[in-house]
């Protein structure tokens, strides 16, 4: 009996990453800023597209898909505001590469200035898979508490900015978000930060300012390399 | 629990190296799992023991390792905190412990199909039990 051993030393999600890297290029010609959201379950995500969706009313063009284990629940209280389209997972613990390209062609939408991917609610399996976004943003609520950060260290390494929700429970909760910020920024020193209140709009008009500010960033970056070619 | 689907997604990648060495099975599989791999080596152990059958299954556990950009040197990290103890600098980046890698693969190939194979073809080493 023969043996031999083969050396690869290559990552198991080598594929999947690279496919990921060609989906945020075709989503980068197209002119589409893809936002992939991260938090526990019922951190606002959802209400945070909301309000940002009244924001850009009228302004900017944006679409959601929108990950659950079970139920459309997110996907209807977001369509009389944006196309947004339901991911059920079945039970699995996060959205993975081929959900979100099926999500995609289900909108069937042009001219899509943002798009959001909602996560499912877990702050463990989805930091690890690669969506082919642009931004990485975690939403973390004040109720939840201000350890967060350390407890889940490869979400923030991977995550480039944080949005700390539901601001106005602030008084009535024990959460300091100069702590948030100062953990969170010892694992990942570049995440940008932004205190809001999805309930009542507060912060938004930031937070959205940012993401029209990253979107001129794509663009620039992508006529550059077009300029190049 | 991501384990399951990552484990199997290795197990695709190992049956195409048996069947691109024209093997018959594997014998052994290792890989390397880092603190911010994203993976629990025990959970991976478990995924793999009901999904694989006979192959065993080898994991280096790696510590997290960064590289300080301003001063250049490497750094175990601790909890998590990235600025470089040398320097406080906190721009560095990481160099190991944040991926779950297939480091190798022990195929088992049957006498004729290694006697096929010209020496140059292995690419690491070849031992006969």
């Amino acid at each position: 009996m023969t043996h031999r051993t083969i050396t690869i030393a290559r990552d198991v999600q080598f594929v999947a990453k690279q496919t990921a890297a060609e989906v945020r290029e075709q989503f980068a010609r197209r002119g589409t800023l893809v936002v992939n959201l991260l938090s526990s379950p019922g951190s606002g995500k959802t209400s945070l597209l909301q309000a940002t969706a009244r924001h850009w009313q009228g302004r900017h063009s944006m679409a959601v898909l929108v990950g659950d284990i079970a139920t459309d629940r997110d996907a209807q209280r977001l369509t009389p505001l944006v196309p947004a389209v339901q991911l059920t997972t079945g039970g699995a613990c996060h959205l993975d590469l081929a959900l979100v390209q099926r999500g995609w062609d289900a909108l069937a939408a042009d001219n899509v200035e943002f798009l959001f991917v909602e996560n499912v609610g877990n702050l463990v399996c989805p930091a690890s898979h690669d969506l082919g976004e642009h931004l990485r943003v975690i939403v973390l609520s004040v109720p939840e508490g201000d350890d967060k950060p350390a407890k889940y260290p490869k979400a923030f390494r991977t995550s480039q900015a944080l949005v700390i929700n539901k601001t106005d429970l602030l008084p009535y909760v024990p959460f300091s978000v100069e702590h948030a910020t100062s953990d969170a920024r010892q694992i990942q020193p570049e995440l940008e930060v932004f205190s809001v209140s999805a309930l009542h709009g507060t912060g938004i008009e930031s937070w959205c300012s940012f993401l029209e500010q990253q979107r001129r960033r794509l663009l620039a970056a992508q006529q550059a390399s077009q300029i190049q070619q | 629990m991501h384990e399951f689907s990552l484990v199997r997604s290795l197990l695709e990648q190992v049956e195409r190296i048996v069947t691109e060495q024209g093997g018959r099975s594997a014998v052994d599989v290792r890989v390397e799992i880092g603190p911010l791999s994203g993976v629990e080596p025990l959970l991976v152990k478990e995924a793999f023991g009901q999904l694989s059958g006979e192959t065993t299954l080898i994991i280096d556990e790696v510590p997290l390792t960064a590289r300080c950009h301003s001063c250049a040197r490497e750094f175990e990290l601790k909890d998590f905190r990235f600025a470089c103890p040398h320097c406080s600098s906190r721009e560095t980046s990481i160099v190991r412990g944040d991926t779950f890698r297939l480091m190798s693969v022990t195929v088992d190939i049957s006498d004729d199909v290694a006697a096929a194979r010209t020496s140059d073809e292995l690419l690491e080493s070849v031992s006969t039990s």
